[in-house]
Formats: structure tokens, sequence, C-alpha cells
């Protein structure tokens, strides 16, 4: 492995985990820099969680090499675990502990002595501190789980689906923590199976599928190289709208069951010059939709599979 | 070692704050211990009792030793064994740990009869010989001394024309109560820690607490030892409860020496050891709970807790020799009650080694994450 730049707070090179004959992760390699907000996708069984445990130090890699915080996860487990955090799926705890409690349990098991208060407060808490763990919602145990990861002021944070199986509001208040966290520089190792999570929170996606690293760039950067191009709906328009758009060098279907038209646009037409075109020949059309392409695009079109809602369990 | 107080105090807070295992571990043994003291202190069983009759003539038994024979088997209370008239009785019972023997010494039938003629009382005096270690001997004894007294009231009205003379093989007096809480803690210590070893680990295993612990600096082994402790300071608690209850309610007399405490703490450590084996075998909580009752329930009844391991058939008798709850409660009994220094020192020796043996193969066995 080359040496470690200060820049990176993990990198990885060729790491492998097998069980058996089944090849759970294939020597993937990869860097994240400090300071940035990291987006493992993937669907069940992509390899995500197993990869993650790996630099967590809580499984041994079958091949290959990563050095989490410029440490080797081979031979220095005790000192990468002082120096991150973790939020593991559905964060689970002493069910008979307050919150509170909770954040103090965990906070002496690093030495630390965090603002216990302030960490409360940070994951909006205050008025559960002594609420017991098995009375908080799925919502408020993964705040607390936040806190938690947070007891030891870590370098590096690994959030596993850190909003899975949350309602929308709880979702978007869990978003928020994590931004503020990246605001504070923290570096963020974000497993997620939420296209929409990795797109907000991340500033590099890292799409995984079958064990193998399959596309690795920004959200924008994946939807403009891997997405489908942005589409116009024409509503109950004419087949005569076909030829006219495609003497402007874009594609366009028409579908007679519906009467609609769905143009693909690219980068060189602008929406107003398809509009100006049907106008000018008099071609009626009704309602307009545009659908923007989205990282759920991108990864149908690298896997050719959706991702789904379960738990990433390999 | 913070780490381990650290865990520990959280342990005992999620203890103090969950009624149903406060139940189930302090008031379900005193629940047990009042109902079967009350129960068993007159129960109605069928007891043994070895009978020597020396007062033979002409090769049958004389008129009063018959008729005293006969209450006896008229009451249907005894297993009589009868003795050769020739041997000595009571060295025979030392030598064969008899619990209850009754001895109609020579001249019984004579004795009475004088008695009766002179209206005297106490003339004829049978000797009940007794091991008073043994739970069913007072019992016994006051049996045997109701029957004869019916004997005398419908002979007299009043004069007790026949006599038993007690004759202890040994040196105190015990009832049930004796017998049964000594077997109540070694329960509390088996299913204090064998179900909060199962169960706290099959939960942890399941909702990812042990997930998260292996993220932080705790180690393994220090977790297991504040589970052991926790367990060793709950079946001390269970136990402290216990005795007050024993002392309180049934006037027992207990000595608590370093060698009952030390039992106490090896027998957790034993029965943690062993809750955490079956932990790694069990792949949910129902699983847990249902693993932990199969190797408890069946320990609890075959391991001479709520009757001496004598009255169950033989081969019931030899399961109960290999199983360790069987030690921990004679070893209890002889520490706490019966002052039997060397069977204690024996037992405790003996769940010592089960116990390290059990501790070391759980935590090698005990699995965080799955590699």
């Amino acid at each position: 492995m080359t040496s470690l730049s200060n820049d990176n707070a993990i990198q990885v090179e060729a790491l492998t985990k097998r069980y058996g004959s089944l090849v759970a992760v294939n020597a993937i390699s990869f860097t994240i820099k400090r300071g940035e907000t990291f987006a493992f996708l993937g669907p069940n069984g992509a390899g995500k969680t197993t990869t993650v445990e790996m630099l967590e130090c809580l499984r041994k890699p079958t091949s290959g090499k990563a050095l989490v915080l410029g440490l080797d996860i081979a031979k220095n487990q005790m000192a990468i675990k002082k120096r991150t955090g973790v939020l593991p799926q559905d964060f689970y705890t002493y069910e008979r502990l307050t919150v509170k409690e909770t954040i103090q349990y965990y906070a002496g098991m690093f030495n630390s002595r965090p603002d216990v208060d302030g960490l409360m407060k940070l994951v909006d808490l205050e008025d559960k501190k002594n609420v017991l763990f098995k009375h908080l919602s799925g919502g408020l145990k993964q705040r607390l789980g936040i806190a938690v990861a947070l007891v030891n002021d870590p370098e590096l944070i690994f959030l596993d689906e850190p909003s899975a199986g949350l309602d929308p509001k709880a979702r978007h208040g869990v978003w928020h923590l994590i931004d503020g966290l990246h605001k504070q520089g923290k570096t963020i190792f974000l497993t997620t199976h939420y296209m929409e999570e990795a797109e907000i929170l991340a500033s590099r996606v890292c799409i995984i599928h079958n064990g193998n690293i399959v596309a690795m760039n920004s959200p924008q950067g994946l939807i403009s190289e891997y997405g489908k191009r942005n589409m116009l709906i024409l509503k109950q328009t004419s087949s005569r709208a076909v030829p006219n758009i495609e003497k402007l060098g874009i594609k366009a279907n028409y579908d007679e069951t519906t009467g609609d038209v769905t143009v693909h646009l690219n980068h060189g037409v602008a929406v107003s010059e398809v509009l100006h075109s049907l106008t000018s020949n008099d071609i009626p059309f009704g309602e307009l939709q545009l659908r923007r392409s989205s990282l759920e695009d991108v990864f149908l079109n690298l896997t050719g599979e959706t991702l789904g809602d379960e738990e990433d369990t390999l | 070692m913070s780490h381990v107080a650290i865990d520990l105090k959280a342990s005992i807070k999620s203890f103090l704050r969950n009624k149903s295992t406060i139940f189930w571990t302090i008031a379900f043994p005193c629940v047990l211990i009042l109902l079967f003291g009350a129960i068993f202190s007159y129960s109605s069983v069928k007891y043994d009792l070895y009978l020597q009759n020396q007062d033979i003539k002409d090769g049958k038994a004389t008129y009063w030793s018959g008729v005293l024979i006969d209450a006896l088997n008229s009451s249907n209370v005894f297993n009589i064994n009868i003795l050769n008239a020739t041997i000595n009785a009571t060295d025979y019972a030392i030598s064969n740990r008899l619990s209850s023997l009754l001895i109609i010494p020579s001249g019984f039938n004579d004795s009475a009869n004088m008695g009766l003629l002179t209206h005297s009382a106490n003339l004829a005096n049978a000797t009940f010989v007794y091991d008073q270690s043994t739970s069913s001997a007072p019992v016994v004894g006051s049996i045997v001394m109701s029957i004869i007294k019916e004997l005398n009231f419908n002979l007299s009205h009043g004069i007790d024309y026949l006599n038993v003379q007690d004759l202890t093989i040994a040196p105190k007096r015990y009832g049930y109560i004796d017998f049964f809480l000594p077997g109540m803690i070694g329960v509390t210590a088996m299913t204090t820690s064998v179900f909060t070893a199962v169960s706290i680990s099959a939960q942890f295993k399941q909702n990812g607490v042990f997930h998260k612990l292996a993220t932080t600096p705790l180690k393994r082994y220090e977790w297991i030892l504040s589970r052991t402790i926790y367990n060793v300071l709950i079946t001390f608690l269970g136990m402290a409860v216990m005795l007050v209850l024993g002392v309180g309610a049934f006037g027992m007399k207990i000595t608590l020496d370093a060698t009952s405490l030390f039992m106490v703490a090896m027998a957790s450590l034993m029965f943690t050891g062993l809750g955490m084996i079956i932990a790694r075998f069990v792949k949910d909580p129902d699983g847990a709970d249902a693993a932990a009752n199969v190797i408890t329930f069946p320990m609890m009844f075959l391991s001479g807790t709520f009757f001496p391991i004598s009255q169950m058939p033989l081969f019931l008798q030899s399961i109960a020799q290999v199983l360790p709850l069987t030690y921990v409660s004679d070893g209890l009994r002889a520490s706490m009650i019966f002052g039997q220094s060397q069977t204690a020192i024996l037992n405790t020796a003996i769940i010592t080694v089960l116990g390290f043996a059990c501790i070391i193969v759980g935590s090698w066995i005990t699995k965080w994450e799955e590699d």
C-alpha cells in the first residue's frame, strides 16, 4: 500500500472477505478524505456491512489491507476503536438505562468525559434525558445512537443505515444531524440503501454490488455519467410532435395509449426550444412534466437491479 | 477494571428497575420456602423405619412388643424394615447411615405388664435411634411418639405405660426447612446465573448490543467478568433475603461461614459459565429461555432441593450424582446447617473446579461477532 496521505481518513487496498466459497467483498480499493461524507450504496448482500465491519475492526479481512486514520486495521484495533465512533444499524443498548445514563455508560467505556448535556442538546434529547431507552421511539433511539457515537469526540464516524426504518420526519431529523456533523469537520462513512440519503448527505458515493465497487463519484457526477437523461413529458399531444422535436437533434417517443410524448433531453437543448418548436408548428399539448435523472437510475443502469428496503445482512 | 465497574453499575441499575426479574430472583424463592416449609413440615408421606425387636419368646414377638409393632404397621406411615434381633442395632444404624431405628428391648413385655399392675409409668422403654442430620428423622420420631401416646391413652387415659427414649446418632435437631433452604439458595444461584447468562447473551446478540460494545474499547473478558460479579452479587442478595426469612419465620440456626459464601460464589461462577455455553448454541431469546429451562428444571428437582435424594428411585439417584447442583446443595447444607466441614470443603472443591472449567469454556466460546 502506498504511504498514507494526511488528507486521507481511510485507505483501502484490495480488501477481500470470503466465507468459504462465497466472496462477500472482492478486492475493493478506495480512499476517503478527511472531512468528507462518503456514502456506501448498495442492495442487500452487496457487501456494505462486511466492508464497514472490517474497517471497524469487527471482522478480519481474508486478504488486502486498510488504514483507518493511518492505522492498520490488522494491528491497531484498539487505537482505531478509541478514535472512531460507530452508529450500528438499529442502535440498541441496555433497555433500562436512561438517555443520560446511556451516554455516560459509553463515555465510561472510552474513559472520556464528554459534555453530556451538550451531546443531548445536539441530538435534541434534552427533554428525554431521564427516559428509559426502551421507552424511546425508533427515531429517538437512532438520535441517541448518534450521541453515543460521539462520546469520544471521534475523528471518523461510521453510520450504518442511520435512518433505516424511520418515518420521514424522523429520517429528516437524522439527516439534519449528520449534516451538522459534516459541518463540524467530522469524516463520515455512511452506509445506506436509500438513494435520497446518499444524494443529500454525501460528497461522494460508492456503489457496491456483489462485493465489487461498480462506480464511485460525486452524486451529480454519477448521475451525469451513468444516469438517464432528463426527460420532458408532454401530456396529450399529437404524434406530429415527434418529427418536429427530432429536427432539434434529440430523441422523442409517442405513446399511442396515453397520447403522451416523451422527450429525452440532452445538455445542448433547452426545454424552451422544444416548446417553441411545437407552438410555432401549431401542435397542441397539455400538461408538462420534467423528470430528473437520479441515483436510482444510476444504480439501475449499473446493476440492472433496484434497491430494496430490507436490511443488508452480509 | 473501570470498564467492569461501569458495566456492573449499569447491570445492577437495570436489575433494580426490572420488577419481573426482582420477583423471580428474590420473591419467588421466598414464596417457595414459605410454601414448602409449611407443607412438608406436616406432610404424611411414607418414611423408612428400621425396627429391631429383642423381646421375643419362643420365636414370637411378646404381646406388648407385638401390639406396638402392629400399631406402627397399621399407621400406614412407615415402610418397616425388620433387623435381626441378635445384631448391635445402634452400631448397624451408624455404619449404614440409617436415619430412624426403633429398638424394642428384651423384657419390654414384662416391664409393660409390671407397669400396668403397679400403675407405674415409664417402665417399658423402647429406644428410638436416629440421625438428626437427616430431614426425615425428626418427623419419624414424632410419629412414633404419637402412636405410643395413643396406645397409652387407650390403656390408661393418662399413665405412660409404654415409653420411647431418644438416642441420637447426630448432635442437632433439624427440620425440613433446614434441608430445604440451603437447596433453595443453590437453586437461586443456578437460575439467576444460567438465565441471566443465557438470555442476556441471546438478547444482546440479537438486538445488536454486542455489536455496539465490540466497537468500544470494552474487552470481552471485562464484560464477562462484570456479568459474573453481577450474578454473584444478585445471588448473595437472594441468599441474604432467604436467610432472614429462614431465621425470622422458621427460627433456623444457620452458620454463615467463609465456606458457604465461597461455595455460593463458585456456584454462580459455574452456572454463569454453563449459561454462556448454552447461549453459544441458541439463536434467539425464546430459544434461550427454552434451553435454560431444559437445563435448570430437571436439575432443580433431581438434585435434592425439595426432597432427599435417598427418597428417589435408584436410577434417579445415579443421575443426581452427576448433577452439579447436588454438590452445591449438599455442600451448603453441610456448612450452613450440619457443621460438617469436611463434606462442605469437598463439595466446594468440586464446584470450584467445575466453576472455573465452565467459565473458561464459556468465555472461550462466547463471541460478540461472528467472524
